[in-house]
């Protein structure tokens, strides 16, 4: 919806043609870029016309009778928000955040600024109160809400002193209440709008909802002592009292079912909206590639070739490996599978431990896809490929099952081995071996590596000292939070 | 040929394609007299937990092949059933092997059937002859690798970063020796091209497997079963 908003301003578009061309995206509150609930936001993609002015409009409108204000809050209840009308429009605000910081700023300097009076206290961290989390308490809290109530105190302010310059008598024992029943309830409200600006759910401070009522039933009090009879404050915060805890009674059990009612459909939700995510990568990968089976029948090499490939990206997706993008494990298995489908001929691919990527892994990475290419091309398979990522080394092993051949009688002019293999492991700091076997050929190639760029791969002496917790040897980057926690039992038996 | 006996097995799989598909392949096999010293007979199939525990009660097996997925039991597919089945003995009166033959390479999958007592894991992709091997191997009470347990092994022990046990009695390390061994494993290496290797015996080799097999399902390390959760073989 932002992005329609942002192509229809675009420059090179005259904006008559916009209100054609483009969709109007529906009239939902904005979690990018917004200030308080993205009504604004919303409203001014829905219009077609700049945030700005809709803000301008909207605190004009408010100065004299608060028109502006009601109009806000009316639409801040009846429009939903973005998340509520296309499910699959939930990833794109977090997807795009680094993007659209630019258009958020000005609610991230506001909001910095707003709660920026503690800051400086609180990098003393040994502080009693944990100002730190106060901190972020203020911030992730609610910028918007401060906002809200310093517009309605300035609003209050604006409004007794309109009415005492016109020459009315200004009641401040009504004013008061009625300021303070408006701010409760903007506290207890804004506990109604659970989502963050990256659109992930925020916890309820219930802090915020006692306060909200505490100020709305103090309101409430004052409205109608008028401020002046004591004696008569206790009976009417009682029939006030009273009168809020009969009608929170009855309305409980109809809230409690519209809330599990709610969740519910939530649930159903979610389930439809990944059901609908598996269905179109099945029906783009799977039953693409049944499709394209069945038309190459007669063609067995083709046929093994396709499922294998299907059958990879399949368990790249089922095992979500895409979560290791970046790391050696993914640059081989990548690599293996350009082998495999270049020459339909399957490669078996272990690999022990794993590392972020670098130049040099790069090399290896290279050089093994070399050394699986030639298996491939001139042995028998099985052809298996095996990687140890240790400490020191990286070590890689590519065996096949052929006839071999031998170093010497290779001829100078085929690049393959002797270059992309063995130089290029040497250029690399790498050392590169050929064995020939009686049934096949092993290519052992190694390259040292740098001390382990994380403290997971612990010094044999690390595994018998018993003091720190043995670091997770096992773990690779992924996964060293589940390797982290030490277990007593195992450090007792490895010491 | 050498030992004629007959190895009597019972396929578990869900999947009835699969079922066709490995009784055909494993008979047309077992029929020519060099699949590996011993003739094989197809003694039951079963598709889901409750009658592959009743098929294996009754016809006492040597060998189980065995689905990692399957319906029915506690939902924990074939580790439900080599737990059921742990007090069944084959006619032979030795208890009744389990070798598990899965399309998951999944880490969580392999350590269940393992540590349930499962003594090889192959993946469904392996040849006929490969399997009729392996089966012949479980059957003697050895354990089967593949060159992806191997790995995973190496990288659960911390084998791969140089861990390695002192004393071969200790459960959360592998000894130099196993660790060889798998490594070669890993590297694509039959037993006994292991043994040519290391100048052993092909029986020292099942030994060395066995042993870590045993760990495997021992062996309190949690990094086993982090591990396991927190990643899957590659």
């Amino acid at each position: 919806m932002q992005t329609a908003y942002e192509n229809g301003t675009g420059p090179a578009r005259p904006p008559g043609s916009t209100w054609r061309t483009t969709p109007r995206p529906p009239l939902v509150r904005q979690r990018q870029g917004k200030v308080i609930a993205g009504v604004a936001a919303g409203l001014a993609a829905h219009l077609g016309i700049p945030v700005v002015a809709v803000r301008v409009a909207l605190v004009l409108t408010s100065i004299p009778f608060g028109a502006g204000l009601a109009v806000y809050v009316f639409l801040w209840a009846t429009m939903r928000d973005v998340g509520s009308v296309d499910p699959a429009a939930v990833t794109p605000p977090s997807a795009t955040t680094p993007a659209t910081a630019g258009p958020a700023g000005p609610t991230g300097p506001t909001g910095a600024t707003g709660a920026s009076s503690t800051p400086p206290a609180a990098t003393t961290t040994r502080h009693p109160i944990d100002l730190a989390a106060l901190r972020t308490w203020l911030r992730s809290g609610n910028q918007a809400v401060l906002i809200t109530l310093l517009g309605v105190a300035a609003l209050a302010v604006a409004g007794a002193l309109w009415l005492g310059s016109a020459g009315l008598d200004v009641h401040v024992e009504v004013i008061l209440p009625v300021v303070a029943i408006v701010i409760g309830a903007i506290f207890f409200w804004s506990q109604l709008d659970d989502t963050d600006t990256l659109g992930a759910r925020r916890p309820v401070r219930w802090i915020w909802l006692v306060v909200g009522l505490g100020l709305t039933i103090l309101g409430l009090v004052g409205l109608l002592v008028r401020g002046t009879n004591l004696t008569e404050l206790w009976q009417v915060a009682g029939a006030v009292l009273a009168a809020l805890v009969g009608v929170a009674v009855l309305s409980a059990p109809w809230i409690l079912r519209l809330w599990s009612n709610l969740r519910v459909e939530q649930a159903a939700r979610i389930r439809a909206t990944e059901r609908a995510d598996i269905a179109a990568h099945l029906h783009d990968s799977v039953l693409q590639t049944l499709a394209l089976i069945q038309r190459q029948s007669g063609d067995a090499a083709a046929v093994a070739r396709l499922a294998r490939a299907q059958e990879r990206q399949l368990r790249s997706y089922l095992y979500d490996e895409g979560a290791r993008a970046g790391t050696l494990g993914a640059a081989l298995t990548a690599a293996m599978g350009e082998v495999e489908d270049l020459h339909g001929v399957p490669v078996q691919l272990v690999v022990t431990g794993d590392r972020p990527m670098d130049e040099h892994l790069d090399a290896l990475v290279k050089a093994v896809r070399e050394a699986t290419w030639n298996a491939v091309r001139h042995a028998s398979p099985p052809v298996s490929t095996y990687v140890e990522v240790g400490p020191v080394a990286v070590e890689a092993f590519v065996r096949d099952h052929g006839a071999g051949f031998d170093l010497d009688t290779v001829p100078d002019d085929r690049a393959g081995v002797r270059e992309s293999i063995i130089g290029r492991m040497e250029r690399h700091g790498g050392t590169a071996r050929i064995r020939r076997r009686a049934d096949g050929t092993e290519v052992e190639l190694r390259l040292p590596v740098s001390q382990p760029h994380e403290p997971e791969h612990p010094s044999p002496s690390a595994a018998t000292a018993p003091d720190p917790p043995v670091p997770s040897s096992a773990t690779p980057p992924s996964g060293t939070t589940s390797g982290s926690t030490p277990d007593p039992q195992t450090q007792e038996q490895a010491s | 040929m050498t030992d004629p006996r007959t190895i009597r097995i019972v396929i578990v799989d869900d999947h009835h394609m699969f079922r066709t598909g490995v009784r055909a392949e494993l008979t047309s096999l077992a029929a020519t007299p060099r699949a590996g010293g011993f003739t094989l007979e197809i003694a039951g199939e079963a598709g889901a937990v409750e009658s592959a525990v009743q098929v294996i009660t009754q016809e006492q097996p040597d060998v189980v092949l065995l689905d990692v997925h399957l319906p029915g039991g506690d939902g924990h597919g074939g580790a439900d059933v080599i737990r059921a089945c742990a007090a069944v003995q084959s006619r032979a009166a030795v208890p009744v092997r389990f070798l598990a033959l899965s399309v998951s390479d999944a880490a969580e999958d392999v350590i269940a059937v393992i540590r349930a007592g499962a003594r090889g894991y192959v993946t469904k992709t392996i040849n006929a002859e490969e399997l009729l091997t392996a089966i012949g191997r479980v059957a003697d009470g050895d354990a089967v690798f593949s060159p992806r347990l191997a790995g995973f092994v190496l990288d659960a022990f911390g084998a791969a970063a140089g861990e390695v046990a002192e004393i071969d009695e200790e459960l959360d390390r592998l000894s130099a020796r196993e660790r060889e061994v798998m490594r070669l494993i890993a590297r694509g290496y039959q037993y006994k091209e292991v043994a040519k290797e290391l100048f052993i015996s092909v029986k020292t080799v099942e030994t060395h497997v066995s042993s870590v097999l045993r760990k495997l399902q021992l062996s309190s390390r949690h990094e086993l079963t982090a591990w396991a959760m927190g990643r899957r073989l590659l």
